[in-house]
Order: C-alpha cells, then structure tokens, then sequence
C-alpha cells in the first residue's frame, strides 16, 4: 500500500482489517521510540470519544527505508534534542525523512494554490501565464476583489527542476499595463521585468514571451513590477528543484505565502495605497479558512515560507517544535550555518525554509506572532459585544428604534484595562459548515475555529492511522476525535478536556 | 505628585445626571440612575424652576391615559367654538340689521302750536294767544333713498357672508397648520428619544474605550457633553410638543385637556402646480369674493348719494283754535329745501372715489395674494422637495449605512463608534425628513387654503376704515 489512492481504498474496506495491518507492521527498530500507552492504561475516560484509528499502533518507520528512530540522542518519534550541539543529528538536523534521496525532492505542496501546467516544446517548458483581475475568498461567503493569474490569487505554482529552460507567456488581461518580475533569477537582463528599466509594459491585451535557463535551485516567486499589483495580490511561486537532491530528503515540502491587505469594512477591493493592513493570508486564505499542513509522526517536514506583504515582516512562531533555517530564498544555506528557532523573523519579500523532523504529534499553531496579524481587520473591542445581555442581533431587528443602552458598566469596569480579550466574530452556520468541509481539519478540536485567525494556521503531527483517517478515508470523524486520540495515546489522558459546545 | 493623571489609573469622568423633568417625562426608562463612577457628586441638572414659591412641574401625563385626536375632531371642534366664526356671522346679522334700520320710513312729528300768547285783547287783558293747537309734519323721502340704503347694507351684509367664509378658512387652516405643528413635534419627539440613545450609548461607549486606553478622559467629557445636548434636546422638543398641542387647543376654542395628535404627516394627494394653486386662489378666495361684493356695495352709494340732494318734501297740518277770531281754525304747510349751494357734490364725489379705490382694492387684493402665494408656494414645494427625497433615497440609504455598518460590527469588521455615528446619522435624517414635512403640510395648508390664517384675529368687518358711517342714521 503505497499509494494515497489504496490506503484510501483498503481503508473503505473495514477499519478492522486496516488494523490488523497496522499491528502487523510494527518494527522492532523503535525502541526507543515513545511509548504508546498500554492496552491496560487505556482507561476510559469518562469525557474522552470513543478511540479511533487503530490504538494499538506504533510509531513505525516503512519497511522500504534504512532510517533509524533515534539518532545520537535525538527521537523522531518523541520530543528530544540530542546528546551534543556539534551533532549532525542535534534537533534532527540531519535526520533524514522516510522519503528516499533517490525518489526525488518531495512534491511541493502550496496548500489552496494550484499548480501551473507546462508543455514540453523542443526541449522548453513552456507555462501560459495571464494576468488579471480575480475574485479570492479569503473567508467562507467573504469574496475579495483583488490581482493575480490565471484566475487564482496568488497565482498558480511554478515548478522546475534545476538546469531547465522555461519559456513563459505572459498574456496581460488586465485593463491597464504590467510588467512580470521573476524574482531571484539570474537570467538575461531583458527578461528582468522591472518596469521600464529593461522592458516595455505588456500593454492590456498583449502578450509578452520570457525565455531563459535556469542555473539556480531554491525558492523563488513572481510578481508584478507594477508597486499597486503587487500590493493588489499578483505574486506566485516559482520553486526550482534541485537537479542532485539535497540530503537530508524531506517528506513534505509544503509552502506558505503570506500577504497582506487594506480591504476597509462592508467592503470588498482592497485599498493598495493603504499604510496598514487589516486582512492577512496565507496562500490566499485567512484563518481559520487556511487548510492546516498534515504530515505524518516521525517525517521531515520543510516550509518554506514566503512574506509578500507589502509592508510588514513577520515573525513566525511554530509550536511544539524547534525547526532549522534552511535557506533563504536566495539560496540553501550550508549546514555549518542553519540556525535553530522557535521563532523566524521574516521580512517582506523574503522567504525561509524551515526543516524538522516531526516528531510531536498533535495540532500545533503555525503563525506569524505579531498580534495584529493574529486576526483580521481588528477593531476596538468596545460596543454591544461586551455588553452584558446586548447583541447587535437586536439592533438588527428593528432599524427605526434601537434598544435602549444599559449604562451600568458593571463591576468588570473596575479593572483598568477591561476587556483585553478580542471577543471575536460571530461566525455564521455557513461559515462553519465551510471550515470544517476540508478534510485537513477533520478530528480537530470543535473551537479550533474561534483560535486560528489571521496569519494563523496549524501543522498536524499525526500517526499513520490517524493520518490516513484524517487525509484518505470517508470515515465520519467527530469533532476533537483525533485529538482526543493523540492525547490518549501521547498525552495524559486523565486531563483531557474536550472543547465546550458552545458554537457548534 | 504633581497631578494623578496618567501616573496611575484615574477612572473616567462621570456620567452628568439627567436634566430636570427628564426622568419624569419617561418613567419607565430612568437614565443613568443615580450613577456613580467615582463616589463624586456631579450635580449638573440645571436648577427648578419656582413660580410663587411652587416649583413648576413639565411633566406630561402618560400617554395611555390621553386621548388620540384626529385632525377630524379637531376641526368640528373648531367649527363649533372658535369665536371668530361666531364674530363673523354676528357681523353678517350686524349689516343686516343696519340694513332694516336705513330702510325704515321717517316718523311724523306731533307739534303743539301756540302763537301769538299774550296779545292785548279789549278790555285791557291779555289774550292765552292768537292760536293754540296740533299740527302734524310728515316727511315725505323722494328718490328711493330708503330703498338705496338698505340695499346699499344689504350688500355689505353680502360682502359679510364672504368675510365669514374667510374666517371660516382661516380657522380651519390654522386647525390643520397646527395639527400638522403638533404632529412633527410629536414624533419629533420620539426621534430626539432615539438620538438621546445614541447618545447615551455614546457616553457609555466613550467609557468602555477609556478602559481599555483608547479614549482620553477628554473624549469622555465630551460624550458627556453631547449626552447632556441630547438630553436637553429632547426636553426642547417635548416643551416644543406641548407647546404645539396648547396652540392647536386654543384655536378649537375649548378647554382640552392635554392629549396626543395621531395623524399622517405624508401628503395624501398629488402635489399641486404653482398655475393651479393661483387660478384656484384667484378664482375662489373668500376674500376677492368679499373685495367684489364691497364694490358692488360702494357702486349702490354712489347710487345712493346721488340721490341724496334731492328734496325731501315735508308736510305738515293740523287744527287749533284761535283766541283772536274765536274759533277752531286749520293750519297746514309745507317745507321743502332748496339745493342750492349743498347738491351732497362732496359726498357724491367720495362715494364715487370710494368705488374707484374699492377697484383698486381687488387688484390689491390680488396682487397681495400673488405675493404671498409667491412665498408660501416656494416653501411648500421646497419643502417637499426635500421631504420626498429624504423619503425616497436618504433615509433609505442611511438606513442601509446603519445596516450595513450593524452587519459589519457583528462580522467584526467596524468599531462601534463608527456604529453609532451612522445610527446617528440614521435618525437625524429622519428628523430633518419630520420638519420638512411639516412645512410641506403647513404650506400646503395656505397653498389649498386661499393663504387664509390667522384663526384668532378678530373677524373683520365689512368696511375699511374712514367710509360714510358716521351718521346718525345709516344711509
Ligand atoms: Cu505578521
């Protein structure tokens, strides 16, 4: 069972057997891997969900692979550092993932960002790119009118191998000039794209035809070299393999792109001369819209990470883990200088990968830590949602006389600095429904909504059965099932609290 | 320590008490009672007012007890109590009896005659007087000046019945312009109750802000402010509203007690041209009818003075007895003056530029009601202008900001000041919309109602000053 597409079969056929399989599996080689809880430690909790997923399993590593559990000190299976700092294997650092060299880099995976296609002519990859006005959803129902190409935004990936020649038509669908940028390229100055310096725009309607080699490997993009288009959404990645794979292979090479926007209330165009940004999102979506990264127990992972805000940096914070700088968008960095961090400031136009093994199942928040991106659009806290027994509910039910304000602030009001908390957005039914539609959220916490805003989204450690529950299968999974699950068997159990009911 | 502001927290200022009279005008909404966010003792209720020593309460009765009157009720009231209408047909039976009175025939006059008392008779003593006796004089009017002049009164009790027309009209409109009056101050009223809201959760709001270091203790002080004008607000409007009522009482001419107007403020029917509003005023105003039935009264004294120098002969007989002769003898004779140097030619000449002047009068009269129709035409449509469009696109589209904006602030996109401004906004237009109806109403009132107001001055009468009245006997 090596394909997603047959475990997702095999896993339609009956749990049970799924289980059985899993048992199977199970190799002696983790030793020290973390323990799951025993069969008989297994006690039932009261206000724990029923177990899921084959509880039995182990943390296990494919029988197709030569890698170990443990490295020098370091678990790919539990939380650890390592016995020394000079260590290749110190926080994982060389710890190579399941995926072998061989096999190639691991397909890159911009969550809600499609992939442009090519076609091979005479030895070029040739892509067809158009810029135009597009319609993006940052929230569910929420609509924004924004730039990009081809009717994405940011627009669609661009994948290549080192050593490739690409040939890119860029067809200007816009109503007024553009110019298209390959950020980070060394390639002809013609090609350059910076306005006017090198070129003439591509004027609306026309087409305009970049061809060059590519020498370079790492993590790229490209914009519009028109200020207010850039702000206005038009960016994309354009990511370069590398022709030998780097060691250690990766898992999972996800991306991340980050923006901001100035789009003022009831409205829906974002206002690109704006000085701050009150909508922030990543690969075109705004938390808790953003689809979270799954990966399995035990992978390497690698984000890289892209900020195309027009105006902010960002510091961005994973939990549960400390990941390796790996590179910059300029180039990989050499392994004598990867930096460990919890926390990675990124500025604009910037991008960093992130390397690390996964080694802590579980839903850990992914985000930029400035706390004006850890939601959207905020606004002073103050009015009817504070109030005790108002809402705007009752505004809205009779426009032509509005209820009377109860004056007496309360007792809360003696604390100076009341209230802090951002007692958020009312979301919807519909907006719900379209949060938890996306089976990368399945199983997790039921007010996992009402924590993820923003720049905000969540990296999901999870075991291979519950991976493939979560990612493969059409199995109903309740709310907070799979957390549940992870607490039963990594956590402690006789503490787990399940999310009140409140909202859904 | 120089000044504890800012070194520590200081709580915000707080909430003024309400003005006097404002807790008892709604009693079951008291605002901010007895609020106290500091133990500090805020008095800022301007001071009662005492009248001989008893304080004066503006307290108003709770509306459940109080009756609705209609515009209908108002009218029929009107109609049957306002003096004015009264005085106006008293003036009607006024000319007619002046017109009985010129009519009636002279009275004869009875003469005792004694001539001649006192003369010598033979035998040296003195006679009781050549004649003693009775005579009878009688007027006799030629011309048919009695006939003139009830006619002539007649006609002015004519030109009296259309002046009782215009009464009625005035009164009648007054009723409706102040119908309408306390019909915007009535829901004038319950708008400045909802911007008094707004202001109150401004207040409110600016304290929440203040708590979490977003509003300065001045931005506090100032939603202080703005709370006290929305409070003072409404008691002006109240104060205005029952003024407004008092009025339209007066007119009806009863005692009513305090109550409430319903009514529609909305024009019911087609907006009227500025053609059909002059043709309508020029063609049926009580007053031109009464300025034309004046001048056929003047062309009838013209008529009368004309006659007027033509001799009244005077008759005059009797039977006495003559102390001389010794016998019953008859006496008889007969007056008549001669016009000669008095033909009444001034008196003829001034009825005669009285009824040139009474010409010019209806032209006057026209004339001032094109002027005036000028000006109240211009406000009623201007009036109307505006209210319709408020009806039509700004209320509506206030109304759809204030939506808009509640929707946001509950999707968490707009702060609730920015709220509160639109909900402001929101009733504020539809207080502008309220006072341009009631011009509109008003002046659409006079526009229909020959421009006739004024429904407790007294009823005029027939005549304008300096006309021939001042003798003895109507003529
Ligand atoms: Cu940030």
């Amino acid at each position: 069972m090596t394909s997603p597409e047959d475990r997702r079969k095999f896993l339609k056929v009956g749990s049970i057997a799924a289980a059985t399989g899993f048992v199977g599996n199970l190799l002696g080689r983790n030793a020290n891997a973390q323990e799951p809880m025993k069969h008989s430690d297994m006690r039932h909790q009261d206000n724990m969900p029923q177990p899921i997923g084959n509880p039995a399993s182990r943390p296990e590593i494919p029988e197709s692979v030569e890698v170990a559990a443990e490295y020098d000190g370091f678990s790919r299976f539990k939380p650890s550092r390592g016995l020394d700092p000079d260590s290749d294997y110190y926080i994982g650092k060389l710890v190579p993932g399941f995926r072998k060299a061989s096999d190639g880099p691991a397909p890159f995976e911009a969550p809600d960002i499609p992939v442009l296609p090519y076609k091979m002519e005479g030895g070029v990859k040739v892509f067809e790119l158009v810029s135009m006005a597009v319609q993006q959803e940052f929230h569910p129902g929420v609509k924004m009118n924004v730039y990009g190409y081809n009717g994405s935004m940011p627009g669609p990936t661009i994948e290549v191998t080192q050593g490739d020649r690409v040939r890119i038509v860029v067809t200007n669908e816009l109503p007024e000039d553009t110019f298209v940028h390959w950020h980070g390229f060394e390639l002809p100055v013609q090609y350059d794209g910076a306005a006017t310096l090198t070129q003439n725009p591509i004027k609306p309607g026309k087409t305009k035809v970049f061809e060059f080699d590519i020498h370079e490997e790492g993590t790229f993009f490209y914009h519009s070299h028109v200020a207010m288009q850039e702000a206005f959404g038009q960016v994309g990645w354009f990511i370069v393999h590398p022709k030998k794979v780097f060691g250690p292979p990766v898992d999972r090479d996800f991306g991340l792109l980050f923006q901001n926007f100035h789009i003022p209330p009831t409205h829906t165009i974002s206002d690109s001369w704006a000085m701050d940004w009150n909508w922030h999102t990543i690969n075109g979506k705004s938390g808790p819209y953003t689809t979270p990264l799954v990966c399995k127990h035990g992978e390497r992972v690698r984000v890289r990470l892209l900020n195309f805000a027009p105006m902010q940096h960002h510091p961005i914070h994973l939990h549960g883990h400390t990941f390796w700088v790996t590179g910059h968008e300029g180039a990989r960095i050499p392994k004598s200088a990867w930096v460990p961090r919890n926390n990675e400031l990124v500025g604009v136009a910037q991008a960093s990968s992130f390397e690390f093994i996964a080694n802590n199942p579980g839903d850990w928040i992914f985000h930029c830590h400035m706390i004006h991106h850890m939601m959207n659009h905020m606004v002073k806290q103050v009015g009817p949602r504070i109030r005790d027994d108002a809402s705007v509910d009752q505004y809205l039910a009779n426009l032509s006389s509005r209820p009377q304000v109860d004056a007496s602030l309360g007792d809360k009001f003696a604390t100076p600095g009341y209230p802090q908390k951002m007692l958020g957005m009312e979301m919807s039914d519909d907006f719900m429904k379209a949060i938890w539609s996306r089976k990368e959220v399945r199983g997790m916490r039921a007010n996992y909504p009402m924590s993820v805003k923003g720049l905000m989204t969540v990296l999901r450690v999870l075991p291979d059965d519950l991976y493939e529950l979560v990612m493969n299968s059409d199995q109903p999974v309740e709310k907070g099932a799979v957390f549940a699950e992870i607490v039963r068997r990594f956590g402690d159990p006789s503490a787990y609290e399940p999310a009140p009911k409140m909202m859904m | 320590m120089a000044s504890p502001i800012g070194r520590t927290y200081t709580s915000p200022p707080p909430v003024p008490t309400a003005p006097y009279g404002l807790d008892e005008l709604d009693p079951s909404g008291p605002l901010f009672p007895d609020m106290r966010y500091d133990g500090s003792d805020f008095r800022a209720a301007p001071a009662p007012v005492y009248v001989d020593g008893e304080m004066i309460s503006e307290a108003s009765p709770v509306d459940a007890e109080t009756h609705g009157y209609g515009l209908d009720d108002f009218l029929t009231l009107a109609a049957q109590n306002n003096p004015t209408i009264r005085q106006a047909r008293l003036q009607i039976s006024a000319q007619t009896a002046k017109a009985l009175q010129a009519g009636l025939y002279p009275n004869p006059t009875l003469n005792y005659i004694g001539e001649q008392i006192g003369v010598d008779v033979e035998g040296d003593k003195d006679s009781p007087g050549e004649f003693q006796g009775m005579t009878m004089s009688q007027r006799f009017v030629t011309a048919g000046k009695l006939k003139l002049s009830r006619e002539k009164y007649m006609r002015r009790a004519h030109v009296s019945e259309h002046l009782a027309m215009a009464q009625q009209f005035r009164v009648c409109n007054d009723v409706r312009i102040h119908f309408f009056k306390a019909l915007a101050a009535r829901e004038i009223v319950g708008l400045r109750k909802e911007l008094l809201k707004t202001a109150e959760d401004g207040a409110v709001t600016a304290r929440e802000l203040y708590n979490q270091g977003q509003a300065t203790r001045p931005d506090v002080r100032k939603s202080s402010i703005a709370l006290q004008r929305a409070r003072l607000d409404v008691l002006t409007a109240e104060n205005h509203s029952r003024e407004a009522f008092r009025r339209l009482v007066a007119i009806t001419g009863v005692d009513l007690s305090e109550g409430v107007v319903s009514g529609d403020l909305m024009p019911q029917g087609e907006p009227i041209s500025y053609q059909e509003a002059m043709s309508l005023v020029l063609t049926e105003s009580p007053e031109l009818a009464a300025a034309r039935a004046k001048l056929a009264a003047d062309r009838v004294t013209v008529r009368r003075e004309q006659v007027e120098w033509v001799p009244d002969i005077v008759a005059e007989g009797g039977a006495g007895y003559n102390f001389d002769a010794k016998e019953t003898v008859a006496a008889a004779g007969v007056s008549i003056q001669l016009p000669v140097f008095d033909r009444n030619q001034g008196t003829i000449r001034q009825a005669q530029l009285d009824y040139r002047r009474q010409q010019e009068e209806i032209r006057r009269t026209e004339l001032m009601l094109g002027q005036q129709m000028a000006n109240v035409y211009q406000q009623y449509l201007t009036a109307l202008q505006i209210a319709t469009e408020y009806d039509r696109v700004i209320i509506p589209e206030a109304e759809l900001a204030y939506q808009e904006l509640l929707e946001s602030y509950k999707a968490n996109r707009v702060d609730w000041p920015t709220v509160l401004d639109a909900q402001m906004e929101y009733f504020d237009s539809r207080l502008t919309r309220v006072q341009h109806l009631e011009q509109a109403r008003t002046n659409e009132v006079l526009v229909r109602g020959y421009l006739l107001h004024g429904g407790l001055m007294a009823a005029p009468g027939p005549t304008p000053p300096g006309h021939i009245d001042a003798v003895a006997k109507p003529r």
